[in-house]
């Protein structure tokens, strides 16, 4: 199938921009994973949705709200009631997951196009990111995998901690440009590197 | 005698030297020296003239409670105004004016109005300028010919017009513990939370921490201070779990526990760091916050107060301590405490001769007497200053025998020459946030004649002098004499940086004012920039007497945010020149590199023409519309809200929240639905798609997508919580290109892959699937400018692919792109209904959309749309409008019935849209008018006098293009 | 103004919207009894003290939550989910400080 196209456009700047030290504060990336899937539970069929999402992903998804499993390519995290966001490298998990999940248990929608995913990693990542949202990303209120939904202003973002120094952000596509050069910003004071 | 540098231990780096600027003549300083440390360093003693008598004003105290010394920085073409000297660091380059003055600080033209003091009394600018216009120079019409003078003669520094270039940042911070000031109460906070394994924050506004016990001598912990705070400090700073903040004023105390402050990071250098921000805003949400804010020390009010040389005796010590500057050769003390004496004492340690302690209290302590007798001079207790002397500088004051108790003046006035007079009144716990996040007042403490904070309605403790608690330091006792004022005649000043006398508080009095809160609106008493850090409770004091209350009964104003100036820029952050985020559409960069001229709508960015070099708005879109209803034409339609409705209930949630039926829609077909709001009135319309059995794609209007999401949550959510629907927005995850016109099944047949376009296969309102330049698309026939038109989906990340295919298969056949000017102009002739005519006032009567209304079940508005208000025929309601002088018409013009252009009145309806329709050859619009349907085919007249608009227009049908819609559906 | 969301824990003010008096009743969608619509769709109460109300926390998990704030302090006193969440099980979040 064609490639996806970045939303990013010429705001995307590959390389290293205010880096004074031996490495960047943060590097920041856009992951275009092949697939982006939201699957909900009917309220009770939490349960069966997470043991669907763990039949067709491998994803073992811990109880509790926020509660998220991630792997080198492929990551999953609840972020609502009863809502859970699956994100794998490769295309074709939602129709998978379609299969997997009926509707007597739940719904899955595509999300593959509508949000775009970009990673913030390095010592100061939490730096960077505690100026756009107002929630706490220390470890321990802000565990390993774990999930958030939260906004930057009109920008709706749910973010999975996806290493000790690593944040995966999902944005509404039509967002990602503006975001994306608004988290440039934010990251020139401490240096940063696009990859 | 002038102030001077001393070589005194302090914060001064006299290694290294600083060259700056003061109203033109460069000075040099020294790293950690202020503003005002490093000019009066150079011997300067006047910093600005005064509020209203343009007084000269020199420095009274060292830190953010500053009522005189304002200056204003230039930083290329950016001014700021009112910065306090005594809390600009300087660095290499700064410049710096003095304010309030014309034309020069040391010859002032407006220091005449010294002379004419009762004119400007209490409530001047209120008594003279307020009121009816009788007479050609009185009241309101009076100060419209004054008030260019006055405003150039009063008031504080000039703010600049350029634009602010610098960096701001925001940074939100959470935490177990948060300590605010860094004094030896704060230190021990902070240590103790530490100690915990909490999280924890230190505010300190000073570059350093530490407060005063950095210099003001004693012991802490059986260590000297100032080690003690060196060891603690870094002690502090090897814990991992302790963030230190100096330069960081803490400002506001809100809700949920939750502390703003203001870091200064880059105000002290000469130039920003790049990447660094100026000034990063903080937003710190604490789980308990100790508040070890310190405490201020009051001047006494008297006659002369405000002379150059009049310096809080804190301050001074600080200066001579802290500072390495002497800020007197021969210096005097007024106290009515004993702390003053500590503060002498130190004094003469930096080098300075101290002539007199004058005390008005008849009684001092052993402790006092002590000191007093180690720093020389003379001691005159029961004595009281009575005047000050000199000009710009303090050359000596008057004393009196005093009686404290009684507040009289006996025997003859006595001349004591000195060049600096250190005052103490007494001290007064900085409770301002503590204030703000108080239950009920705050609570007067008769010892110390001062306000401790109120009982807490949050998370915190008070902590050290900010709590009143004065046992640490040098261990003197704090508690005054209870007396404010010396009533000797002359001005005597309460609120020095808005100029107001003891006298103007009790004519206030006089004229009615018993409220504390009206008399600081009247008298301005506190409002200034200091935020009457220096003033409130002298002020209170002479109140309360005036009164015949005690102070507690009179009782004090809430403080409120900000505690100090806050730049707005530092609360805008991020989104300084930049308000708002950019939603753009896949196809964004394609419209704009076609030259397309983009419109913001909402958020997002949507092509208005497409102009060719030399066109007009006009002709561009006259162009595109001709071109589309001849050929075809093809809109971005990205940007339409959408909304996937799942579940075995969806069908079912529709038909409650549409006014239509959709269980009954076929899959793979699309309805127009239409919304109304509870109380009848209709919101929203868009088409719904059935993707499957439980799947629909819902449209919105652009504009109205988020609310209508927000809205259709709240119904599931708490009204129908039983259903199984998911509701996800799904605007983001699909492109949209709108094919239009004779020729686009041509166009379409000729590019999709998979699937067959005819009629037969693809019907109105039919839904089918194929590809497009191998990406995966969903086609719907369905129309809004009354064409042969199509909406082809794609996945957004391919919308700009299937976009250039579209646009490359309709080069043979004539397709053009259109904007929103073009699609406006095609639905205004085809009578559709948007957001201008969807206006929240009208019904779908009102709209003759009445057919959409089902009588099968109950929907959402169907119980409140039938109000006899709501059915009236003769409602506005929608119709067309055909202009008859070959004139433009203007949207929001009234429409009347008399053809008199003078007549302003009798409004019956007005015009929602305008456009030059290409089809009729004419100017057209759509309006809502009494009695709709009735008038078509009736004269009317725009009437738009604002816009000097009169002429004769035709009512008509809404349908003024192909009305039987033969073209859509052929 | 922080807001405890069942769901997100403590959030800022700013990731909710009001979404109206929770004290209201809406009639069954077949009623015509216009005085209950009538009630329903204009009629509030202007509570001093503890009033019931619907926020959704639109800058977080979406969810629809009823709470009693004092409109009088803002202190909230209750907040739950207004859709009932049968499987919901509060994140096993550590106490703030705690080791990692
Ligand atoms: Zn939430």
């Amino acid at each position: 199938m064609a490639e996806q196209l970045s939303p990013l456009g010429a705001a995307w700047k590959p390389g290293r921009h205010n880096v004074t030290g031996a490495a960047p504060g943060v590097v920041l990336t856009e992951t275009r994973p092949g697939s982006i899937v939201q699957v909900a539970a009917w309220p009770g069929d939490e349960k069966a949705v997470i043991d669907a999402i763990r039949a067709v992903a491998g994803l073992k998804l811990p109880d509790g709200a926020g509660g998220g499993i991630a792997t080198e390519h492929k990551a999953a995290f609840g972020f609502a009631p009863g809502k859970f966001m699956v994100v794998t490298q490769v295309e074709g998990i939602e129709a998978e997951l379609l299969k997997a999940i009926p509707i007597t248990v739940g719904t899955v929608t595509g999300l593959s196009h509508g949000r775009t995913a970009l990673r913030v990693s390095g010592p100061k990542a939490e730096w960077v990111l505690a100026k756009l949202y107002a929630i706490d990303f220390a470890l321990p209120a802000f565990p390993l995998h774990a999930g958030r939904s939260t906004m930057h202003h009109d920008v709706f973002t749910q973010i999975q901690r996806t290493g000790a120094d690593q944040f995966d952000l999902y944005v509404f596509r039509s967002f990602a440009r503006s975001f994306w050069t608004t988290l440039c910003h934010a990251a020139e004071e401490v240096g940063y590197e696009v990859r | 005698m002038s102030p001077r540098r001393t070589n005194a231990p302090g914060r001064v780096d006299r290694a290294r030297s600083i060259r700056f600027s003061f109203d033109g003549k460069i000075f040099a300083g020294h790293p950690g020296d202020t503003l005002a440390s490093a000019l009066m360093a150079n011997g300067v003693t006047l910093f600005g003239r005064s509020f209203k008598y343009h007084r000269p004003r020199g420095v009274l105290t060292a830190g953010v409670d500053e009522p005189n010394a304002l200056v204003t920085l230039i930083r290329g073409d950016v001014r700021e105004p009112n910065l306090p000297a005594t809390q600009v660091e300087i660095y290499e380059g700064l410049e710096a004016v003095s304010q309030n003055r014309f034309p020069s600080l040391s010859f002032d033209v407006g220091a005449v109005n010294q002379l004419g003091g009762k004119l400007l009394g209490a409530g001047f600018y209120y008594k003279t300028f307020m009121g009816p216009v009788i007479g050609p120079l009185k009241g309101t019409r009076f100060w419209m010919f004054c008030e260019h003078f006055i405003r150039r003669a009063a008031g504080l520094g000039r703010a600049g017009t350029a634009k602010d270039t610098a960096r701001y940042e925001r940074m939100n911070a959470f935490c177990d513990v948060l300590v605010v000031g860094s004094g030896p109460a704060g230190l021990k906070a902070a240590r103790e939370a530490a100690g915990d394994g909490g999280r924890v924050i230190l505010l300190e506004m000073d570059p350093l921490f530490g407060g005063s016990a950095r210099w003001s001598g004693g012991r802490i912990e059986g260590t000297d201070a100032a080690h003690w705070v060196e060891e603690t400090v870094s002690g502090l700073r090897e814990l991992p779990n302790v963030r230190l903040l100096s330069r960081t004023a803490a400002w506001g105390y809100y809700d949920g526990n939750t502390i703003a402050a203001t870091e200064r990071v880059a105000d002290h250098k000469r130039e920003a760091a790049k990447g660094e921000p100026r000034q990063r805003h903080w937003v710190i949400r604490a789980k308990k916050v100790v508040l070890a804010t310190g405490a201020f020390e009051r001047p006494i009010v008297f006659a002369g107060n405000d002379r150059p040389g009049v310096m809080l005796a804190s301050a001074a010590a600080r200066y001579a301590s802290d500072f390495s500057v002497l800020p007197g050769e021969r210096i005097a003390v007024f106290a009515n405490n004993d702390s003053a004496y500590a503060n002498a004492a130190l004094l003469r340690e930096a080098g300075a001769t101290i002539v007199a302690i004058v005390d008005m209290r008849a009684a001092i302590s052993e402790d006092a007497r002590r000191l007093a007798s180690e720093c020389g001079g003379e001691l005159l207790t029961g004595h009281a200053v009575v005047a000050t002397e000199g000009g710009k500088g303090l050359t000596g004051f008057k004393v009196q025998k005093f009686d404290a108790a009684t507040g009289s003046l006996t025997g003859d006035p006595r001349v004591i020459s000195a060049d600096l007079l250190a005052v103490s009144g007494g001290w007064s716990p900085a409770i301002h946030l503590a204030s703000q996040a108080g239950a009920g007042k705050a609570e007067w403490d008769a010892t110390l004649q001062a306000f401790l904070p109120p009982k807490p309605a949050q998370d915190w403790t008070a902590v050290g002098t900010a709590a009143g608690d004065f046992s640490g330091g040098h261990g003197l006792d704090v508690a005054p004499a209870p007396v404010f004022e010396i009533r000797a005649g002359g001005k005597a000043f309460v609120d020095f940086q808005h100029d107001v006398t003891a006298d103007d508080v009790r004519l206030a009095h006089r004229e009615g004012f018993v409220s504390v809160e009206h008399l600081k609106r009247y008298t301005t008493l506190g409002m200034a920039t200091d935020q009457g850090k220096t003033s409130n409770v002298p002020g209170l004091a002479i109140m309360a007497e005036a009164l015949g209350k005690p102070i507690p009964e009179v009782g004090t104003t809430r403080f409120r945010a900000p505690f100090s100036p806050v730049s707005i820029g530092a609360i805008g952050a991020e989104r300084i020149g930049d308000l708002r985020p950019d939603r753009l559409t896949p196809m964004h960069d394609w419209h704009v590199g076609q030259g397309a001229k983009m419109y913001p709508a909402g958020l997002w960015h949507r092509p208005a023409i497409y102009g060719a070099p030399g066109e007009t708005v006009e002709q561009a879109y006259i162009r595109e519309t001709k071109a589309t209803r001849s050929a075809a034409g093809i809109v971005d339609v990205s940007t339409l809200g959408k909304i996937m409705v799942q579940g075995p209930d969806a069908a079912e949630f529709l038909d409650r929240v549409y006014t239509n039926l959709f269980s009954t829609l076929p899959i793979n077909k699309a309805r127009y639905g239409l919304m109304l709001r509870e109380d009848g009135f209709a919101y929203d319309d868009g088409t719904t798609w059935r993707l499957a059995e439980h799947d629909f794609l819902m449209t919105t209007t652009t504009a109205n997508a988020g609310k209508v999401m927000q809205n259709l949550e709240y119904f599931l959510d708490v009204y129908w919580p039983d259903m199984k629907v998911t509701l996800t927005s799904v605007t983001d995850e699909w492109a949209g290109a709108s094919i239009a016109g004779p020729r686009a099944r041509d166009i379409l047949a000729s590019v999709v892959a998979g699937t067959a376009v005819d009629n037969e296969t693809l019907p109105f309102m039919g839904i089918v699937r194929g590809e497009v330049a191998g990406v995966p698309v969903m086609i719907c026939r369905l129309s809004f400018s009354g064409e042969l038109a199509y909406e082809v989906y794609s996945g957004a990340g391919h919308g700009q692919q299937v976009w250039d295919a579209l646009i490359e298969a309709g080069q043979p056949f004539g397709l053009v792109p259109y904007g929103l000017e073009a699609l406006g102009t095609m639905r205004i002739e085809k009578g559709h209904v948007t957001g201008a005519e969807i206006d929240g006032r009208t019904t779908a009567r009102d709209l003759y959309l009445d057919w959409m209304l089902s009588k099968k079940k109950p929907f959402v508005g169907s119980a409140m749309m039938d109000r006899e208000g709501l059915v009236d025929e003769n409602r506005i309601r929608l119709v067309g409008l055909v202009s008859l002088d070959g004139r433009p018409l203007n949207g929001g013009a009234h429409l009347v019935e008399h053809n008199d252009p003078t007549a302003l009145r009798d409004s019956i309806g007005h015009i929602t849209a305008v456009c030059f329709s290409p089809s009729l050859g004419k100017y057209i619009g759509l309006a809502l008018v009494k009695g709709g349907k009735k008038r078509h085919g009736t004269r009317a007249y725009v009437s738009d006098p604002l816009r000097g608009r009169f002429g004769p227009v035709e009512i008509v049908s809404h349908h003024m293009f192909d009305p039987e819609g033969k073209r859509m559906h052929g | 103004m922080l807001i405890t969301c069942p769901y997100c824990g403590p959030r800022d003010l700013a990731e909710f919207t009001y979404q109206g008096d929770a004290n209201r009743a809406r009639p069954d969608p077949a009623s015509t009894d216009q005085a209950a619509w009538n009630v329903y769709t204009y009629d509030r109460v202007n509570t001093l003290g503890d009033h019931a109300e619907y926020w959704q926390h639109s800058g977080g998990c979406r969810a629809h939550l009823k709470m009693v704030r004092s409109t009088l302090t803002h202190a909230i006193s209750s907040v739950e989910f207004v859709r009932p969440h049968p499987g919901h099980k509060p994140s096993s979040r550590r106490k703030p400080g705690a080791a990692p």
